[in-house]
């Protein structure tokens, strides 16, 4: 059994390049009231220059309000945001050096694809000849020149999707804000984009926030992930730092699939106890015979998941789930259930982290 | 149909009634009729004054309201707040009051015993008479015409989503930018049917001509109606009624358009 | 949580030190608004306080003495009685017909894409932009041949030309908005088409339909023009009765009649304002 006691300090691996405060984003002290409740609670976020970072949080906990105010849109109650050491927070949205992909992508739908994507740079003052190269090479790179001259209401969401990514690159931004860039996108276009974006944003280097409620979203995109409940941070972190080490219990419950049982973990046992059992369903081992370890369990229900199974057992200390690959399993089926892992909560925060001997 | 028949010269059927009782009818001398009324129409003076007082006062005045409504609507959008909804409920007011009271109303307030020359004379200054002239016209044109183009406008721009106009600033387009490029061009279509509406409700005006407009030249609407009942001309005054209707039917197209406009950009979307 | 606080900015509003730029900012709103308060309610007002007043010398802002003779004057003349009688005899009635005739109209229009729904919108449209003038000098002559002049027949044929655009664009517009979808839960839940029309889209439209009763009630009222060439002398309302007002009496007469013809508008508007305000009535103007 190992016990980290406390486990508070930050993995040290996920720091780029820069990792001092100076590059990319650094926010301090944030603080918000709407409507007389407070919404971002003193909220202090570092991203590193080059670095993604997601906003990822539940419904209502204040990502958008907190993207928001980086970009301008919004002005905080109290706090400091610097963009590459610069103070911003005095500054409007349009002396900003961010650029923003809106929700529902806000183009101008009185505009071609390419004034849209131009208008940034003719606000700049650039020559047109300039404003067309340009506005090309990003087309290129979002890979829509053929729909150059189409009004936005003529192309398909996914392209809308791009036309915007493109419309915020061409100002190459210090900063790329997005809010849900992807949640209007069906499930295939929106892994397909997420990729182009993350390809993108990597070639170009440019220090990016998305928000984002998907969890698949922002494990897959991000450098680090800030998980916000309640207008705070609860843990910033890397994707695998985050699945695997969740410093809270709302961390744990909401990345991921946790089975959530009171009491303690003693040799493969849960005896009861005050604290709080977090276990992954992939941390439950079925065998088929007895195996040092393993509790006999009965299977009551099978969901089947595609690729996986996910099985519901009925253990002598516990009730249990499981994922499953491999043959089917069958409601009523005896079987051996080991839990190979768990994590230990106490008043909401992780104390320990157990894994069974083997 | 019948009154364009009947102006140019046909007599027969139902216009044959009015054309017994009413002086100075020209008669249709071909099967297709006459221009005969409409060459008397357009050589006499007393109608091309009163046609081109007619085409400034509606342009002037169209100008007014749309710039006025534009202003308030654009301050609600941008700017909200208290001062915001007083101005445009303001604006709203003359929609509660009958045309014929303002006409009245604005006729005394502008007159040579009016406010302003009153107020204007306890400083020992004299403020022109404004009375029965065309300024007077101009005045209660915009002043009863502008609730509709405000309601309508600030709808337009209202109907703006928030996000559109963000972006603009996100992609650093300061007040005035964001106004001329986005907030306008997004909100052309009410904006155009306001404006249509506001000049066909002007150049066919008769009660606020009527009432506080000068005896001549005055609006097309004012001297259709002398035509008709004073001089008892009604080929003349259908003439005129005609040559409103192509103007109307002018600024009517560019409404026709927008929504045609505003119909097929929905039907892409 | 307790952290440094060292980089905070006061409070946004509070502390935000007023720019020379914001304030003549302020003022030119505030002058724009006094212009306008001038603009709109100086006519209004200059003619209520006529309503009260005895003499008054120019130029003084106030008149001399007040009374309330002119009232007594209006209150107790016969013409000007039978004129408030006629104006609400003839408003209501044309809101009904109007109603009758244009309601289902515009539902039509909402709901079924007919081989030249536009072109009926839009000749619906020219008939409002062909000047009221001229139209009613047609109507006249037509009037005279059909024997119409001088008749409640011709009048309300006038009144109910005058409502038609509000009664059949603004409720269009309305039914329009009902959702397709909730009507067709309503068929599912097992009404019939007339009970999804009564419980359903009718309600739901209700404040459009609302909003065009007012205006067309306020166009029937301040219809002047084709009244009075139509049914004056015989049928005087309270608009047509103001012109020979404006011409035979004291100004302060006028201005009486002028209140008391401003009661109903003020009083309809009042009940109907939040609607109008809501976007009805800008709806109604564009053709879908
Ligand atoms: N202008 C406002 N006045 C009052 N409350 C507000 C205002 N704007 C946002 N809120 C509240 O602030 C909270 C956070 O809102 P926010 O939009 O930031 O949430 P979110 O994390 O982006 O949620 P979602 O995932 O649903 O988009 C919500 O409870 C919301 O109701
Ligand atoms: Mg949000």
């Amino acid at each position: 059994m190992t016990i980290h006691e406390p486990l508070t300090e930050q993995p040290a691996s996920t720091t780029g390049p820069g990792a001092e405060a100076g590059g990319g984003l650094n926010i301090r002290g944030l603080h918000k009231i709407l409507g007389g409740r407070t919404i971002i609670d003193n909220l202090d976020l570092a991203v590193n220059e080059g670095e993604l970072v997601s906003l990822l949080g539940p419904s209502g906990c204040g990502k958008t309000t907190t993207l928001r105010m980086i970009a301008g849109f919004l002005e905080p109650d109290s706090g400091s945001i610097e963009v590459e050491g610069q103070e911003v927070s005095h500054l409007g949205a349009e002396n900003r050096p961010s650029a923003m992909v809106f929700q529902n992508y806000a183009l101008w739908p009185h505009m071609t694809v390419a004034r849209n994507i131009g208008f940034p740079l003719k606000l700049r003052k650039m020559s047109k000849v300039e404003i067309k190269d340009r506005v090309e090479a990003v087309l290129e790179l979002v890979s829509l020149l053929h729909h150059k001259d189409s009004k936005p209401a003529r192309i398909s969401g996914g392209e809308q999707q791009r036309v915007a990514l493109a419309r915020a690159l061409v100002q190459e931004p210090k900063l790329l804000l997005l809010d849900e860039p992807l949640s209007n996108l069906d499930a295939k276009l929106r892994v397909k984009v997420r990729e182009d974006i993350r390809k993108i944003q990597q070639e170009l280097g440019i220090t990016t926030v998305i928000v984002t409620h998907d969890q698949e979203e922002a494990m897959s995109m991000s450098d680090r992930i800030a998980v916000m409940n309640a207008g705070r941070i609860e843990q910033y972190s890397t994707p695998a730092a985050l699945y695997a080490r969740p410093e809270t219990e709302f961390v744990a419950t909401f990345i991921g699939s946790m089975n959530r049982v009171e009491g303690s973990l003693n040799n493969g046992l849960i005896t009861a106890g005050p604290d709080i059992l977090g276990i992954r369903p992939e941390d439950v081992i079925l065998h088929d015979v007895p195996f040092d370890g393993a509790i006999p369990a009965t299977v009551e229900r099978v969901v089947p998941r595609g690729h996986f199974q996910e099985v519901y057992l009925h253990r002598p200390d516990a009730r249990l789930r499981s994922f499953v690959t491999g043959e089917f399993m069958e409601p009523g089926q005896q079987t051996f259930a080991e839990i190979r892992k768990a994590m230990t909560f106490r008043d909401g925060r992780l104390v320990a982290e157990a894994g069974a001997a083997r | 149909m019948l009154a364009f028949g009947f102006s140019i010269g046909l007599t027969g059927g139902l216009n044959h009634t009015i054309a017994t009782i009413a002086q100075n009818v020209h008669e249709a001398d071909a099967w297709w009729g006459t221009l005969a009324a409409y060459q008397e129409m357009f050589t006499n003076k007393r109608f091309l004054g009163d046609l081109v007082v007619t085409v400034i006062v509606t342009l002037v005045s169209t100008l007014t309201v749309l710039f006025l409504a534009l202003g308030i609507g654009l301050y609600l959008k941008l700017k909200g707040g208290r001062m915001a909804r007083l101005l445009s409920g303001l604006a709203i007011v003359p929609l509660f009051i009958p045309v014929v009271i303002a006409s009245w109303a604005i006729l005394t307030f502008y007159s040579g015993t009016g406010f302003l020359r009153s107020a204007f004379a306890l400083f020992g200054l004299d403020f022109p008479v404004w009375a029965f002239t065309m300024v007077t016209v101009i005045i209660g044109s915009v002043w009863t015409s502008l609730p509709f183009a405000v309601l309508m406008i600030s709808s337009g721009l209202q109907s703006v989503p928030k996000a559109m106009i963000e972006a603009a600033r996100d992609a650093g387009a300061g007040s005035l930018r964001t106004i001329v490029s986005v907030i306008v061009p997004m909100a052309a279509v009410p904006i155009i049917i306001a404006t249509t509406f506001t000049a066909i409700g002007i150049v066919g005006s008769f009660t606020v001509p009527y009432f506080t407009g000068p005896n001549s030249p005055n609006m097309l609407g004012v001297d259709m109606s002398n035509y008709f009942s004073s001089f008892n001309q009604p080929q003349q005054s259908a003439v005129m009624a005609f040559t409103v209707f192509l103007i109307a039917s002018g600024i009517a197209a560019l409404y026709v358009w927008a929504n045609f406009r505003s119909a097929k950009e929905q039907g892409k979307a | 949580m307790v952290t440094t606080t060292s980089r905070t900015r006061p409070a946004a509003g509070a502390g935000r030190p007023l720019s020379p730029g914001s304030i003549v900012q302020s003022a030119l709103v505030a002058l724009f608004v006094v212009f306008m308060v001038v603009f709109i309610l100086g006519p209004l007002l200059w003619l209520g306080v006529r309503a009260f007043a005895g003499t008054w010398t120019f130029p003084n802002l106030l008149p001399d003495d007040w009374t309330l003779r002119w009232w007594q004057v209006v209150i107790s003349d016969h013409a000007l009685g039978v004129a408030v009688q006629n104006s609400l005899f003839f408003a209501p009635l044309t809101v009904l017909v109007s109603a009758i005739i244009c309601l289902p109209a515009a539902y039509a229009f909402a709901r079924f894409d007919f081989p030249g729904r536009r072109f009926f919108l839009i000749s619906l449209f020219a008939t409002n932009a062909f000047p009221k003038m001229g139209l009613f000098v047609t109507l006249a002559a037509l009037f005279y041949a059909l024997n119409l002049m001088n008749s409640v027949l011709g009048i309300l044929v006038v009144h109910v030309l005058g409502t038609v655009v509000f009664m059949t664009w603004i409720p269009a517009a309305a039914f329009s908005a009902v959702p397709r979808n909730l009507e067709e839960a309503a068929r599912d839940a097992g009404a019939s088409k007339l009970r999804v029309f009564a419980s359903v889209t009718l309600p739901m439209a209700l404040p459009g339909i609302i909003v065009a009763a007012v205006m067309s009630f306020l166009a029937s009222f301040d219809e002047a023009q084709g009244t009075y060439l139509v049914g004056a002398p015989d049928f005087m309302t309270m608009p047509t009765q103001m012109y020979s007002l404006v011409l035979n009496y004291p100004t302060q007469v006028a201005a009486v009649f002028s209140i008391l013809l401003a009661i109903p508008s003020v009083a309809l508007m009042l009940a109907a304002h939040k609607h109008i305000l809501g976007g009805q009535l800008a709806e109604g103007f564009q053709i879908k």
